[in-house]
């Protein structure tokens, strides 16, 4: 953080990225599930410098009751930043960028949560971004689909999230917030890999009908990506030794 | 007896076979069986079903279940029963057919707080499941501690024909009631005993999946101290 | 919280009580095991990480400069908060914070305030114009009772992690200087010690069991010298006379040894304790 060059090299001559990524690159990701004692379902994911906890509860009683629907169950989720996530200290309220990306996660996850099988309840999902550094709807969109893997929630598929973009006049994977500044597009996606869907979609700048192409089909491998450590994540806890709700570690 | 077991997650294929999906799973497209849950795969005969290693317990008629009274209005008592629905156990189920709501105080008999063994009277998902806790074995639980697993690992805490839990049972000389949603009261009047028999069960919850289990625990039991070196166990099947 | 105890868990809490027991094998003046983490959040001025059993707090620091408040002209600004995260309680609701949350979130504020850990009179950049903020927000991210004290011990070990920059007034406004960084004008390390009151046992710590089957509660915190700086008293129950003071010097003994913890925590020290 600050002392920033002004002129900052986006792109290098040898395709080597701000961050020294190359353009196909990922930043370091690790997920784990689980964690939280009293939440149903918990996942802990940091992508990059973005550090987010999700939570889950549910299926449950809907409160206030005239939400509930008689046919189905319904999905809430609460995307959230912590006033000491961001540079500038935020004001703890949600913000509309806030209340949008919850809306956008929701219906990220809605394909994939089998709602239908619980009518009158609830399930809700709490996003909470303790650090936030670029691509924070990705990350958090990828922790929440394990947290609702690890509360039970019968799932069609998983839901893996990864942005794309474009600097210097270049597609690249996991636009990082630098890039997200000065780049001149970023593209969030998820994917839900196994129904081959793409459930979470948005685009900032501007792109070529090529570019676009490429930009979908380099997200979609991000995703995947992303999707072979939820797996990795949801095996730890439940397939590797001992396993259930008392396998919480000292350390995250 | 041919199973197939593998662990799986959500969207996991399980298989394109021709097999019949049974809980836990769904057909993609003409004939891919997924998984819709965390847990362990089984293919048997001509079908395929996933137990699951989380998720809360989804009302079974006729299923025991260990229910904690949460509210009750002057008509009826609301019970947590680990699900997503609440348990509704009508006054009439109590005080029998004669119940009259001016005269019967319904707190004299059951208070905020109090764990009950019920049975699921009727569930159809449109309404609240119904259960009762007018017959022999059924009503208030006066001691013991009560844990909690994950429903799904309640079949191998009873075991084949009850061997799981009658072992645990005779070995510390303790009285079990085992709820088909994950909540379990021991009661046993010796310290040691309760303290083992919790162990083993908890011991049932985190290996569920695991090769001589009903060995494992027996050895646990036996062994003096009662704290087994809960090792990190290998997964029995050929999946994976 | 308003989960509701089994009636089989609550009598054998009260019967162990009886016999001088606790029901998680602790002596009524023992602690659960406390781990502080400071550096959780880089992208903060200072931050920590604290559990006591599987109660969890995350507290990051910023600071910023601000306007002083019109009456304390020379004097910066510290505020700390709480809040109780959704996903750390199912029965925790969104929305504006209920009025436990707001005790909570001002007897930790209290409690650090008073002990004057942070002597504002130094985050002054220019006199009636432009001070420094240090704001202190706690998150709960679990809840296994006793919020009162991991708040406190999250805000004041994430103070203590602190790297503030530096501002200086110019042009009639408040200009950083560049790479220059300073600790924050620390004096007193405050601990906070709360005990709870179950029938005529009180005990230190409670956990979320406890907590729930508590009548009264007291928080009191120490600062290094051993004096008592701050005290909130809650809960539907009263103590006697002699059940105070002993309270009194449990926190202050007990206090004495929490304070150790924080020994090795100084500004941009990224530890675990």
């Amino acid at each position: 953080m600050g002392g920033r060059e002004a002129t900052m090299v986006l792109l290098d001559e040898n395709g080597i990225r701000c961050d020294g990524r190359k353009v196909d690159e990922t930043r370091r990701v690790m997920i784990k599930a689980g964690g939280l004692k009293n939440a149903d379902g918990s996942a802990y994911i940091e992508f990059g410098d973005n550090k987010i906890v999700a939570g889950v509860f549910g299926p449950r009683d809907v409160h206030p009751k005239h939400m509930s629907d008689t046919d189905t169950g319904i999905l809430r989720v609460r995307y959230h930043m912590e006033p000491f996530s961001v540079g500038e200290r935020k004001n703890p309220a949600p913000s509309r960028r806030e209340i949008e990306i919850s809306k956008v996660i929701k219906e990220a996850l809605e394909p994939a949560v089998m709602l239908e099988m619980f009518p009158r309840t609830v399930v809700d999902v709490f996003i909470e971004v303790l650090q936030a550094d670029g691509g924070t709807r990705c990350a958090a969109l990828s922790a929440a689909s394990v947290a609702l893997a690890d509360a039970g929630i019968p799932m069609r598929d998983m839901v893996a999230a990864c942005a794309a973009g474009k600097v210097a006049d270049t597609v690249i994977l996991d636009v990082n917030n630098e890039e997200d500044q000065a780049g001149q597009a970023d593209m969030p996606m998820g994917y839900m890999p196994t129904l081959e869907k793409i459930t979470l979609l948005q685009l900032d700048g501007i792109l070529t009908p090529e570019e676009y192409e490429k930009c979908v089909e380099i997200g979609i491998k991000g995703c995947m990506q992303v999707y072979e450590l939820q797996k990795k994540a949801l095996s730890e806890k439940y397939f590797d030794g001992e396993n259930g709700k008392g396998g919480r570690g000292q350390k995250r | 007896m041919d199973v197939r077991r593998r662990y799986v997650i959500p969207g996991d294929t399980i298989t394109s076979g021709p097999y019949r999906p049974e809980q836990n799973v769904t057909l993609v497209g003409e004939k891919k069986i997924v998984s819709t849950a965390v847990g362990v795969s089984e293919i048997y005969d001509n079908s395929v079903k996933v137990i699951p290693l989380a998720g809360k317990y989804i009302p079974k008629i006729n299923d025991l279940v260990v229910g904690k009274v949460v509210a009750h209005t002057s008509l009826s008592w609301e019970l947590d029963i680990n699900s997503c629905y609440v348990g509704f156990l009508p006054a009439t189920d109590v005080f029998g057919r004669d119940f009259s709501a001016h005269a019967d105080e319904l707190a004299t008999k059951l208070r905020t707080g109090d764990l009950v063994a019920a049975r699921v009277a009727n569930f159809d998902r449109t309404r609240d499941p119904l259960v009762t806790i007018s017959d022999r074995d059924l009503g208030k639980i006066d001691s013991g501690d009560l844990v909690e697993i994950a429903p799904g690992r309640v079949p191998r805490l009873i075991g084949k024909r009850g061997t799981m839990i009658q072992t645990i049972e005779t070995a510390t000389n303790s009285i079990i009631t085992i709820g088909q949603n994950g909540r379990v009261v021991v009661a046993c009047d010796d310290a040691e005993g309760l303290l083992k028999a919790k162990k083993a069960i908890r011991m049932v919850n985190s290996m569920a999946h695991s090769t001589n289990l009903t060995e494992r625990v027996k050895e646990m039991l036996e062994s003096g101290n009662g704290a087994p070196q809960e090792t990190a166990e290998r997964r029995e099947d050929d999946g994976e | 919280m308003s989960e509701i105890i089994d009636s089989l868990k609550r009598a054998r809490i009260e019967e162990l009580l009886e016999q001088g027991k606790r029901l998680d094998g602790r002596a009524f003046d023992e602690f659960r095991e406390i781990s502080i983490e400071t550096g959780a959040i880089p992208k903060a001025n200072g931050s920590a990480r604290v559990r006591i059993g599987d109660t969890e707090v995350v507290c990051g620091v910023k600071i910023q400069p601000d306007r002083p408040f019109p009456d304390s002209g020379d004097k910066g600004i510290f505020i700390c908060t709480a809040e109780m995260l959704p996903l750390s309680h199912s029965s925790v609701e969104t929305g504006p914070p209920g009025p436990h949350v707001i005790e909570l979130a001002r007897v930790v504020d209290r409690g650090i305030r008073e002990s004057h850990m942070i002597d504002v009179s130094q985050l002054v950049i220019k006199e009636n114009k432009s001070v420094v903020g240090v704001f202190a927000d706690n998150v709960v991210v679990d809840y296994d009772g006793n919020l009162f004290d991991a708040c406190s011990f999250a805000a004041t070990a994430a103070l203590l992690s602190t790297k503030s920059p530096k501002w200086e007034f110019k042009d009639d406004a408040p200009a950083l200087v560049e790479g220059s960084e300073a600790d924050l004008p620390v004096g007193t390390i405050p601990v906070s010690v709360t005990m709870g009151k179950i029938g005529q046992h009180v005990l230190v710590d409670p956990n979320a069991d406890e907590w729930q089957c508590m009548d009264a509660r007291v928080t009191i915190t120490t600062n290094s010298d051993g004096n008592i700086c701050a005290m909130q008293k809650g809960g539907h129950d009263g103590f006697t006379l002699e059940q105070i003071k002993e309270c009194g010097k449990t926190s202050a003994r007990i206090g004495a040894e929490i304070r150790k913890k924080f020994d090795g925590i100084s500004a941009g020290s990224d530890t675990e304790q």
